[in-house]
């Protein structure tokens, strides 16, 4: 549905997206996460058409956004950063002008704005003035404006910025509800918003891709890291060094507040957490508990974006 | 056109749905019926005064005397409330971000371009409608004036108020704050308005200036030196020369042209303004 290569946009001398490609099938949504400057909405405004590329082509439904910018506009709908609202209109109005320069037929422009205002809740507020709504209703609206002439691609930039908890859940259960039938593209600074939502997350720093993966396996990635947290009851003096001479253990550590606690970072490929149980046992530390650590997603997206290997 | 349409019944909409409207409609036709009104006044008691008097009451025309100053303020008016409407027209888009919903649907500047002329064009009909009861309002009367004239000097000042809305359109493109737009606007309407008023003392012939930036070459190549003259060329250009034939009642294919061509210029101009947010 999306097909992007080797798109780059310089900004007097400045790249701010540097040779990014990935495509996006049908009914995916795919997270654009990145710190901010990261160039993500700047990719964004180049797949709606809204700034050109420097260089690279970027494909919609099979229409190259430069060539056949009409084509593409057609069938995409975009919710900016800023939702692009005439604070002194009525909702209704609003959108129904948005559905005529949308394209969406002239027998259709009612039913389909009634049909945007009920999915996305905007009922009670639909004769009220933009201007006068609270940001969530106003970030509803600019998400019904987006969604009225049913495109095939959805392109929504922070949709749950400046939200409240509450908001940010509603707005991703509609956002959720939309794939399938749309494609959706969503960016975002915050993991939990693409771990609510999406389907495969794309990671993006300093303008090139630093990751793209699905999320289990984005998750996989910090299993594969072994490491163990260790805490005893009653540990001897030197129980640092003695879990060193354990088999399979790489490091031991003593863990920074938490009495009788320790971090252990196992061989790949060798199972020694029996070894460490048995020793504990032998030496009468009393056991307490031991788990394995996985990276958090977060902690795997702070590595991605430092560079690190997670 | 569906989209033209649209763009410029919103613009409409929004110059109706605030004060906007009101205010320059209001101020507009408070100002020329005081105008009209006062040099009614004037012209009857000119005529209570000679209208016995043979010689003096041929001098007595209600077109030249009531109708005439009427176009001169209303073109004056304009001069000062065109900045007002046109500045917020392509200057508040930018700002507030809409513009980016405009420019991310299936709509070509173009079609942008000439709806926010056409919105912009609807106020002005609607305030130049409602003076048109000025002159009917004296039809019965005594002092009838004649009707083609008027028509002819209604024509006159909607072409340059039009010429006007399309020179604010074009400067509001290239701005994002509409004070700016505002003053750019006011500057450009005005600087037109006065650019003849050195057209007599500017008697350097344009082939001599040409002749001088090109450090001589012109004469060499034997172009001659004579032809018009800079003044001659800036009073083609003043906004208000054009007008006057008009007020007179005098109809003139060049002056109809002259506006058309200021109405199509800024108005390609604005739309590849727009375009070039493409190439940049």
């Amino acid at each position: 549905m999306l097909d992007v290569t080797d798109i780059t946009k310089v900004y007097g001398g400045r790249t701010v997206v540097d040779r990014v490609s990935f495509s996006v099938s049908k009914g995916e949504i795919l997270g654009f996460l990145g710190p901010n400057g990261a160039g993500k909405t700047t990719t964004m405004r180049i797949l709606t058409g809204y700034v050109p590329a420097s260089a690279g082509i970027a494909k919609v439904a099979g229409f190259d956004v430069q060539e056949q910018p009409l084509e593409v506009k057609r069938r995409i709908g975009y919710l900016p950063e800023h939702p692009p609202l005439y604070r002194d209109m009525l909702v209704r109005p609003y959108l129904q002008f948005v559905a005529s320069i949308r394209g969406v037929p002239r027998r259709q422009v009612a039913s389909r704005v009634d049909k945007a205002i009920e999915r996305c809740g905007l009922a009670s507020v639909a004769g009220r003035l933009i201007g006068n709504l609270s940001k969530g209703f106003q970030q509803r609206v600019g998400l019904a404006q987006a969604i009225l002439h049913e495109p095939d691609v959805l392109i929504l930039d922070e949709p749950t910025v400046g939200l409240d908890p509450a908001q940010i859940r509603e707005m991703r259960q509609l956002i959720k509800s939309f794939a399938g039938e749309h494609t959706v593209v969503l960016s975002t600074h915050i993991l939990a918003e693409v771990t609510a939502t999406c389907t495969r997350v794309l990671i993006i720093n300093e303008g090139k891709i630093a990751a793209e993966d699905t999320l289990e396996r984005l998750a996989a990635r910090g299993e594969r890291t072994r490491r163990l947290a260790l805490r005893v009851a009653r540990p001897g003096d030197g129980a640092e060094a003695a879990l060193r001479t354990v088999p399979g253990v790489l490091r031991a550590q003593a863990e920074d507040g938490v009495p009788g606690g320790f971090l252990l970072e196992m061989q790949e490929g060798q199972d020694g957490s029996e070894a460490v149980a048995s020793l504990c046992v032998s030496r009468g530390w009393g056991l307490v508990e031991m788990r394995p650590l996985t990276l958090s997603l977060e902690e795997i997206f702070i590595r991605i974006i430092r560079g690190e290997a997670a | 056109m569906r989209n033209t349409f649209a763009i410029a019944w919103r613009e409409v909409r929004t110059y109706f749905t605030s004060p906007l409207a009101y205010v320059v409609i209001g101020v507009f036709l408070l100002l020329s019926g005081y105008i009209f009104w006062a040099s009614l006044v004037r012209f009857s008691e000119l005529c209570l005064r000679f209208g016995s008097n043979p010689y003096f009451s041929s001098q007595l025309n209600v077109n030249d005397m009531v109708v005439r100053p009427l176009f001169g303020t209303m073109g004056i008016i304009f001069l000062l409330m065109i900045p007002v409407v046109t500045m917020r027209l392509l200057a508040e888009e930018k700002r507030s971000g809409t513009a980016e919903l405009l420019f991310t649907c299936p709509v070509t500047s173009g079609q942008v371009v000439l709806g926010k002329y056409l919105g912009a064009s609807f106020l002005l009909l609607a305030m130049l409608a409602v003076t048109l009861t000025y002159p009917s309002a004296i039809m019965n009367s005594g002092a009838a004036p004649d009707v083609k004239p008027t028509l002819v000097g209604y024509f006159g000042v909607l072409l340059m108020g039009l010429s006007f809305l399309s020179i604010g359109l074009l400067i509001s493109a290239t701005t994002d704050n509409q004070v700016i737009a505002a003053v750019g606007t006011f500057g450009a309407l005005l600087m037109l308005w006065v650019i003849n008023w050195m057209s007599e003392s500017a008697t350097v012939t344009l082939a001599s200036l040409a002749n001088t930036l090109s450090l001589g070459l012109w004469e060499k190549l034997g172009w001659g030196l004579g032809g018009p003259t800079l003044g001659e060329l800036l009073s083609k250009v003043s906004i208000i020369e054009h007008f006057n034939d008009f007020r007179k009642g005098v109809l003139d294919t060049q002056h109809l042209v002259f506006y058309l061509s200021v109405i199509v210029t800024c108005l390609f101009v604005t739309q590849r303004i727009l375009e070039s947010r493409r190439w940049r």
